[in-house]
């Protein structure tokens, strides 16, 4: 929900006042301010048991001064004032010291505003109650899986953002997040672990009934047993949405943001308003959607996110940058430059996404390092199956894939009617054709 | 320094029931220039309070920033760890009794090493090597260098009258040198430096680093004009850096026993040959070799005494990683392996240094040894699975062509599965070298150091054809 500036709880206003009040104090030019408080509350289940409750309050400060455009900023977890001063004085003193950059500065006057969602008392004993239900249905539907983690959580915080132009926004959420780590056995022989995370409201709703955690939880117990192949060979890669979400992030840093565009690295740093990817593909950076519960309302930055689309019909619309990163390069700020991805359009049902492949494999995550510069990337296709013949076949593993962001984006020629979504991301499957995919 | 709060709480309240009680402040330094520009100037800390109960084997665990002398707060937390404990127990009814008892002791280690750093220290440093850089090779198409500390200094108190303090520094320097090649393509490069010590004392000047940074520049201009390597299973010299990733990645997970417990490749696998028998793996604790390890543990945050835990020997799996409960379900001693990386984390099992020991061979005589194959030299980011299948990217490496070094090799990875490669070595050089920049993920992250000497193997290459 959004409304009018307003700060539940006082001592973030109070703390997020005194500092700007110091930075003004100590002679900064300009200076900002995160402030947040929170309590998580966590169930966690390891070593085969419910084995944990936790609890942790954290009260959180980060700050930034600028001096003449010289840069100091420091971040600690006390509001107590006498922190605060000492706080301020260390970023000053790093200030100092700092060379000065002209593309520095802080969030423009905007209109204040605050942002809501979710309850902020954790219902424990209904985690309790769904960490069991998620155990008694795993065990019954999926008897093979093996869960080396479940932590199941409840984070409720309000954050406070302050600078000395008199921009005030603030954000007061809880959700509650599950998050995992499983594989499945069998006479001795293990699977390629698997994960999965969600991001929700309602810690009464049954884990086991979703479709994306039904799908992750049979695929993988029907990896126990792989096969391998020998050479290699040019095919299609399906990429499944939780996959898809990580090269999603490899393109936004390797193409987009602050880092390949400030060093000028990206391939992609003339390329607004032209094609870069297939006409397939739509991709949006999303700060509100009522199926994303994960989604920030705020960037880091200080300002009020939006949804912007980076990619429509295969031609790119905007960067991924920060207040700095477009200063520093002159290009525009982007409205979003976080990390919640939705990508639509697709129009092909996920049967025949697969039908119309004559060899390939079906890539349940990517296991790679992260990509050149020039946006090249191998890795091990984890979670995979082998297609032939447009069918789903065989468990595979040790195989790997090379190939270029780009490229791939560009050789998608499928988008999937079915799309999954975890609380932070709303993704389809993707085709892409002409990957290089090599066995033992 | 952490002042001693917990000493009065316990003198006034004292335990009741199994707890470990822990005050901690990390202190992170970071300093980015990119082109020049100073894109990060930070500092921060972060100092609170946690206490961990177990009633009848449910673990109730609490935290809260604003650790000092005010006893109530710290009886606060407690009390939450309690009453979790509570509602866990009131569920689960496991009825264990409590883990045996520690002898009492009461330990400080590397207090010594508390020497504050100011930031314009680590400014001045990074500045100096920007600009050398910038004079020295004008025609980079990007460098960028970063500077890192990470302090960690913790208090533990345990009701089976542990008292530990400890401070564990780190420090390190990031080169990153990007040019292009003959197609226009960036080709980058990155070199780490530094590890343990507080960050005067690793890096009393820039010009020290100079003489890596020409060597780093010289292997960049190879890469740009290097070749792919070949696809397929390849005989591959490793290189410590590599070997070290592979111990700790491949290897040091599937060991770890609440991986075991899950259904990683380590539990039918122990007491059983996993590697050739020139391959012995161990992790370390605090000392290795006649020097302190790169992330020295002497007391981990369950209390217990660390020691280092032998997990290959000669090829044989002969042991695995745990806590406290762990060790009492698998019948075996905990060595120490129970690690947190915040205040506000509880304990779990984590590796500390994990290193192949050496063996005999010379690396002149292992490359001499090589008709055809590899010698890759560093590794990026890299994972590895519960089977043991790895990949590890391969920024550097060479070719090797009649026992001799030839071409540089552009980025390519490495793939497999541990305890297959290892399987294969049949030759293990004499010298180790660590690392100590990581950290390992697993719910927390956590320094760790890695080490390994060079070892010899067949292993699959992802290459271009």
């Amino acid at each position: 929900m959004k409304q009018g500036f307003e700060v539940k709880d006082k001592a973030l206003f109070d703390a997020a006042e005194l500092i700007l009040a110091e930075i003004k104090a100590i002679g900064a030019d300009e200076g900002e301010t995160w402030v947040s408080r929170s309590a998580l509350t966590e169930v966690y289940y390891e070593l085969g048991k419910v084995s944990m409750v936790r609890t942790v309050f954290s009260d959180n400060v980060s700050l930034k001064l600028l001096k003449d455009k010289r840069k100091g900023s420091t971040t600690f977890n006390s509001f107590a004032p006498e922190d605060i001063r000492l706080a301020v004085q260390e970023a000053w003193q790093a200030a100092q010291s700092a060379a000065p950059d002209e593309a520095e500065g802080i969030a423009e006057l905007q209109e204040n505003l605050s942002f809501s969602a979710g309850e902020e008392k954790p219902d424990l004993d209904a985690m309790y109650r769904q960490l069991e239900q998620l155990l008694k249905d795993v065990r019954q539907d999926f008897p093979k899986i093996s869960f080396d983690s479940i932590g199941i959580e409840h984070q409720f915080g309000e954050k406070l953002y302050a600078n000395t132009n008199g921009v005030r926004l603030s954000d007061r959420r809880g959700l509650y997040q599950l998050s995992n780590m499983f594989m499945a056995k069998e006479d001795g022989k293990t699977s390629s672990f698997n994960y999965f995370a969600t991001v929700y409201e309602n810690p009464a709703a049954r884990v086991c009934e979703e479709n994306r955690v039904r799908r992750l939880l049979d695929e993988t117990q029907r990896q126990i047993v792989t096969e391998q192949f020998a050479g290699s060979f040019e095919g299609d890669v399906v990429i499944t949405p939780g996959c898809l979400e990580t090269i999603l992030y490899y393109v936004t840093d390797t193409y987009l943001g602050d880092g390949a565009l400030i060093s000028g690295t990206s391939p992609w740093k003339d390329k607004i308003g032209r094609q870069v990817a297939s006409p397939l593909i739509n991709i949006e950076l999303v700060a509100e959607h009522p199926e994303l519960p994960g989604a920030s309302p705020l960037s880091g930055d200080g300002y009020v996110a939006e949804n912007m689309p980076l990619i429509e019909q295969g031609v790119l619309k905007n960067f991924s940058l920060s207040r700095y990163g477009a200063a520093k390069t002159g290009l525009p700020r982007s409205r979003n430059n976080g990390s919640t991805y939705v990508l639509g359009g697709g129009d092909t049902p996920l049967e025949e996404v697969i039908a119309g492949i004559e060899k390939g494999i079906l890539m349940g995550r990517f296991s790679g390092g992260s990509p050149s510069p020039a946006g090249d990337l191998s890795g091990v296709a984890k979670n995979s199956f082998l297609i032939e013949n447009g069918q789903i076949t065989k468990p595979l593993s040790e195989v790997m894939i090379s190939g270029n962001l780009g490229n791939m984006l560009r050789d998608t020629v499928a988008v999937s009617l079915e799309r999954e979504c975890s609380g932070y991301w709303l993704l389809p499957w993707i085709r892409v054709k002409g990957v290089t995919i090599s066995g033992k | 320094m952490l002042q001693d709060f917990l000493q009065a709480y316990v003198n006034k309240y004292g335990f009741s029931g199994y707890t470990e009680l822990r005050a901690q402040q990390n202190r992170n330094r970071s300093v980015v220039m990119l082109n020049g520009s100073l894109t990060a100037n930070n500092s921060g800390t972060s100092r609170g309070l946690s206490a961990r109960v177990v009633k009848g084997g449910a673990y109730g665990f609490a935290s809260g920033t604003g650790y000092g002398d005010d006893l109530e707060a710290i009886a606060r937390v407690v009390q939450t760890a309690t009453n979790n404990a509570a509602f866990l127990d009131r569920h689960v009814q496991r009825g264990k009794p409590d883990f045996p008892a520690n002898a009492p002791f009461t330990r400080k280690d590397g207090l010594e090493q508390d020497v504050p750093v100011e930031q314009s220290y680590l400014l001045g440093i990074v500045d100096e090597l920007d600009s050398y850089i910038a004079e020295r090779f004008p025609r980079l198409l990007s460098r960028r260098i970063v500077a890192r500390v990470l302090d960690m200094e913790k208090l533990l108190y345990t009701s089976d009258g542990v008292v530990s303090h400890s401070y564990v520094p780190r420090s390190n320097v990031y080169v990153f040198l990007t040019t292009q090649d003959k197609d226009g393509q960036p080709v980058e490069l990155y070199k780490v430096m530094g590890g343990y010590g507080n960050f005067l004392n690793k890096f009393p000047n820039a010009e020290d680093l100079f003489g890596d940074i020409e060597k780093q520049y010289e292997q960049l201009i190879l890469k740009a004009e290097g070749v792919y390597a070949k696809p397929g299973i390849q005989t591959v010299i490793l290189d410590s850096d590599l070997a070290g990733i592979l111990a700790h990645e491949a290897v040091g997970h599937t060991v770890e026993a609440d991986f075991v417990e899950t259904g990683s490749v380590g539990g039918p696998m122990f007491g059983k040959q996993v590697a050739s028998e020139k391959v012995s793996l161990v992790d370390i604790a605090h000392d290795a070799f006649g020097k302190l390890a790169p992330v020295p543990v002497f007391v981990d945050d369950e209390g217990t005494l660390a020691q280092d835990q032998m997990l290959i020997e000669n090829g044989i799996l002969t042991g695995y990683m745990h806590n406290k409960e762990s060790a009492l379900k698998y019948g075996h001693t905990p060595n120490g392996n129970a690690r947190a990386f915040d205040f506000s984390d509880e304990p779990l099992i984590r590796m500390r240094n994990t290193c192949i020991l050496p063996g005999n061979d010379k690396l002149e005589d292992m490359i001499a040894s090589v008709e055809d194959g590899y010698f890759f030299t560093d590794m990026n980011n890299g994972q590895a699975d519960s089977t043991g299948e790895f990949m590890f990217g391969v920024p550097m490496g060479y070719e090797i062509k009649n026992g001799k070094l030839g071409r540089a090799v552009k980025d390519t990875t490495v793939s497999g599965v541990a305890f297959e490669v290892l399987k294969t070595a049949d030759m293990v050089s004499d010298t180790v070298t660590w690392t100590n920049s990581g950290m390992c993920g697993k719910k927390q992250m956590i320094p760790v150091g890695m080490g390994g000497p060079a070892i010899k193997v067949q292993i699959n290459v992802g290459g271009r054809a």
